[in-house]
């Protein structure tokens, strides 16, 4: 193995850590999904259990973040190792962050018809959060494997995301106007799209973590 | 870049046939404290040793290239090596005060360099060291008595009150805190971070944390080579070097 700690034990500690964020990322992963799933299919219990899964996650965020400061303070990493220390404070606090916007899409799903969504506006959120999932699962493996390219692919997906949500805005806008479509439906529906939106930015910010560990260099200034 | 006040070009260090230091640049800034690190036989302590010539005693050890002090050629055959010594002091590792007492420790280089001219002069200039190093209000009404009854930070901040009476240019620490416990250590790295306005440091330390805490510049050595020098801030956040990365994480290079 190359460049492992003389100190086998810290290997230990950051893989341990890097798993726990590996895992939240998971559990957040499927929160999307099933908010997206209640959605098309509005279940009163299985938001309610969402709901109480987003707790879950919570709490995670607050064990991540409480295992990197024992961390740090047992261990006082230095350059790389600090990073890595570093790092899952913040990308825990995304994901918590996309854990609630998958909470809030899935609690406006209470607030439509079952089939309240017109098809196409359908066919655009399941597009937008088709391609989320796939970030997610490819952020969450940039992030374990170190693997900037990935993380710049990642990056670079963003704007697709993007896209599809400004398509949502702008066939929201047409519909409302001719008057045909139900406007609280599809003000419900440009809500959705805005957190999917969110839930993108935040997968490109873990995304830029994922750099910064590996190089010390920070995104956020330049792009 | 400041100029530099200390400057290594092209420093070789032999013990015998074995090449101990080599090739070496390094511009030192004033009133800086730069650290030396690197693993043990990395050739930093033989590096510092050299600021001051200490290596001449050992009669197997030779040295090449120039090292400036000032733009003075410290090897320069017209120089002075003991008043070189008085230019540039050194605190060692262990403490290691004279078997003297705690004011004649620190005139005993006042008075074999000729510093001061009147017994008040002797004086004032002691008690002005011992402030200087954070010691006076300690010892104040014990200065007749034995250094070595102080404690071992005590007596190091003696050994330092002492480098710093005969006012030196350039002051050499090796390893300073590392026979100390954490509290002396924190009083002697707030007593350097204090010195740095008056006096140009150059420290060798193993503790990683330490070197980051007091230096501004620090030196990164390996198997005798200058393997890195850059700020502080910059060699323990994101160092240039894989092998430096390697070494301040504690990693198996």
């Amino acid at each position: 193995m190359e460049n492992v700690h003389i100190t086998s034990s810290f290997d230990k500690d950051l893989g341990e850590i890097k798993a726990r964020v590996v895992k939240m990322g998971t559990l957040v992963a499927s929160q999307l999904s099933e908010g997206m799933l209640m959605l098309a299919n509005p279940d009163a219990a299985r938001v309610e259990a969402l709901v109480k899964n987003d707790r879950k996650v919570n709490g995670m965020n607050t064990s991540i973040a409480k295992h990197a400061e024992r961390l740090i303070a047992l261990r006082q990493p230095m350059a790389l190792d600090l990073r890595e220390a570093l790092s899952p404070i913040n990308i825990a606090t995304e994901l918590e962050r996309i854990g609630d916007h998958a909470k809030s899409a899935a609690k406006r799903s209470q607030k439509m018809l079952r089939g309240a969504i017109p098809p196409e506006f359908q066919a655009l959120l399941s597009a937008i959060s088709g391609l989320l999932q796939t970030q997610i699962d490819d952020v969450l493996r940039a992030y374990d494997k170190s693997d900037l390219a990935l993380a710049a692919h990642v990056r670079e997906q963003d704007r697709q995301v993007d896209d599809l949500n400004r398509k949502v805005f702008e066939l929201s806008v047409l519909a409302l106007s001719d008057g045909k479509r139900d406007a609280a439906t599809l003000m419900n529906v440009v809500l959705v799209s805005r957190n999917l939106e969110r839930v993108g930015d935040h997968i490109v910010n873990i995304a830029r973590y994922v750099n910064q560990i590996v190089t010390g260099d920070d995104l956020k200034a330049t792009e | 870049m400041n100029s530099p006040f200390l400057s290594a070009r092209n420093v070789s260090i032999f013990y015998g046939d074995k090449q101990a230091v080599f090739d070496v640049d390094l511009d030192i800034e004033a009133n800086k404290v730069t650290a030396l690190i690197g693993p043990s036989g990395c050739g930093k302590s033989t590096f510092l040793r050299a600021i001051n010539r200490m290596n001449d005693q050992i009669s197997s050890c030779r040295f090449e290239g120039s090292l400036k002090i000032g733009g003075q050629d410290i090897y320069d055959k017209s120089v002075n090596v003991v008043a070189l010594r008085a230019q540039v002091g050194m605190v060692f590792q262990k403490p290691n005060p004279f078997p003297k007492s705690i004011f004649e420790n620190v005139a005993y280089g006042l008075k074999i360099h000729k510093l001061t001219s009147s017994k008040t002069e002797l004086q004032d200039r002691v008690e002005w060291s011992l402030k200087s190093a954070g010691l006076w209000d300690e010892i104040a009404d014990r200065l007749n008595e034995p250094g070595n009854s102080l404690s071992g930070g005590q007596q190091q901040r003696l050994c330092i009150a002492r480098t710093i009476a005969v006012e030196p240019k350039v002051i050499l620490m090796d390893e300073p805190c590392s026979a100390l416990d954490p509290i002396a250590t924190a009083v002697v790295e707030e007593l350097i971070d204090n010195m740095r306005k008056d006096f140009t440091i150059v420290i060798v330390t193993h503790s990683m944390q330490q070197a980051a805490r007091i230096s501004q510049q620090t030196a990164f050595f390996h198997l005798g080579q200058l393997v890195e020098f850059g700020e502080t801030k910059d060699v323990f956040t994101n160092p240039r070097e894989q092998r430096t990365q390697n070494y301040i994480t504690g990693r198996i290079g």
